[in-house]
């Protein structure tokens, strides 16, 4: 589903990724996890070409994604975003957030496309909010909104960037389990996180990045028990004792 | 003096109602062409191609820099001389409405930065084109914080029309240099002016207040 092949990624010299060769299949949850500044949103973010990579291949869906003739937004409707900081459009209810997409990208008729996405807020369980707009909601109800708003165009794949990172501790939850029941049905997800206790339960596999390197790929269980690399032991001793 | 501030105007009442309905043709004009050209500029610095951006803003640091007056003239004498004959009331529109677009342009470009890229970044990441994205995501947003900048922009253009009396732009000041001419009441002749400019910029000060307020709640 999405496959870096030797991919390279500068900010003028500064080297964020580094050989990055990585494999995510259809259905897989994929979390990624490593100190601030590892190129962890990095790799994200090229996913859908919020970031452009200086070499190698990235494919996904069958796309390569850093092809000049790839038409972007056609690639993109079929990939989920979601933000550390929400990006909902404060100007708009909840319900003409979710619809914005599917009306102008996928020419749904809103009809249609509300029913859509009240299945989803529903969900999400925010079924109620749909004309609140999104000052007048939570942090936790914003990004369960945010979250329904990517599922509403049905794509192959959802991105999460650090989605629990800027919420209030006691919200963090309601989130997290937005996100585990959307991994039970068999999402594609990859998932940029501090929350470990997320990671060991719901995660197929655990990337471990630092200085834009894959430094360690494997299963939950074998990667907080025994983690091989060193870099990723002290990584996890740092979490563990503050 | 009030007595000949009514003098005046029973005399020459005819001359302020028409030089005011001139200035108010002058400003319409040139409000509208001058929003339209603005944006337009605008966008040319936020685009991503450098050669419209460097095109963007030289027209924003040309014209800002220069003296209105001098815009005007060359509308007005400086094409004739290129045997581009305008009248007053086209070179003068034409001169205000290139003039205030850079100042436009400055207001909308501040406008746009100032929603978070994250705003940006959700729509184009949803699969909206930029375009789509600008418009029903960005410019919303923007227009909300760009009212009350362009309201002055606005109230400084109807006042700035006044320069176009030196060239016989056949305005409330044109008319107003005649008057006092004839009468040699300068005081109360441009008195009476001032409160002409005012019927104005004062209604149009408290639109924009009013706009102000309702879209701070909104």
């Amino acid at each position: 589903m999405i496959e870096f092949r030797q991919v390279d990624k500068y900010y003028g010299n500064f080297h964020v990724l580094q050989n990055i060769n990585l494999t995510i299949s259809e259905g897989e949850v994929v979390v990624i996890i490593g100190p601030s500044g590892s190129g962890k949103s990095t790799l994200l973010r090229c996913i859908n070409h919020l970031e452009k990579i200086s070499s190698g291949e990235l494919i996904v869906d069958n796309i390569n994604v850093h092809d000049r003739k790839t038409n972007l937004n056609v690639l993109r409707q079929e990939i989920g975003m979601v933000f550390q900081h929400f990006n909902l459009y404060p100007h708009m209810t909840v319900l003409e957030n979710i619809t914005l997409a599917p009306m102008k990208v996928r020419k749904i008729a809103r009809e249609e496309a509300q029913k859509t996405a009240r299945y989803y807020l529903e969900k999400v369980g925010l079924a109620h909010k749909a004309d609140a707009y999104p000052n007048e909601l939570s942090g936790g109800q914003q990004q369960r909104v945010a979250i329904a708003r990517g599922l509403t165009m049905q794509p192959k794949i959802m991105l999460f960037d650090e989605p629990t990172s800027a919420l209030d501790p006691e919200m963090i939850g309601e989130v997290l389990e937005v996100m585990k029941s959307l991994a039970r049905e068999g999402m594609t997800m990859v998932v940029v996180t501090h929350e470990m206790g997320f990671a060991k339960e719901v995660a197929d596999r655990v990337v471990f990045m630092d200085h834009g390197q894959v430094v360690e790929e494997s299963e939950p269980k074998a990667f907080f028990e025994s983690p091989k690399e060193e870099r990723a032991r002290s990584f996890l001793s740092r979490l563990l004792n503050h | 003096m009030l007595q000949n501030i009514l003098d005046i105007w029973s005399k020459y009442n005819g001359e302020y109602v028409s030089g005011l309905i001139t200035t108010l043709q002058i400003s319409v004009i040139s409000l509208i062409a001058s929003l339209l050209l603005g944006t337009v500029i605008a966008i040319f610095c936020i685009s991503p191609f450098r050669m419209l951006v460097i095109i963007g803003r030289a027209y924003v640091e040309f014209i800002r820099n220069t003296p209105l007056l001098i815009q005007i003239f060359f509308f007005y004498f400086g094409l004739s001389s290129l045997d581009i004959q305008l009248s007053s009331f086209v070179a003068g529109t034409l001169g205000l409405t290139v003039y205030t677009a850079a100042f436009i342009a400055e207001a909308i470009r501040a406008g746009i930065n100032s929603i978070p890229k994250g705003q940006m970044e959700a729509a184009r990441a949803s699969g909206l084109t930029y375009i789509q994205a600008m418009r029903y995501v960005v410019l919303p947003q923007a227009f909300k914080i760009v009212i009350p900048p362009l309201g002055n922009q606005f109230i400084n253009l109807v006042k700035n029309s006044s320069l176009l009396g030196v060239i016989a732009g056949m305005d409330l000041m044109y008319h107003a240099d005649i008057i006092s001419t004839n009468t040699f009441k300068t005081f109360e002749t441009y008195i009476l002016v001032g409160v002409f400019y005012l019927t104005i910029t004062v209604p149009l000060s408290i639109l924009v207040n009013w706009l102000e307020r309702r879209l701070k709640r909104a």
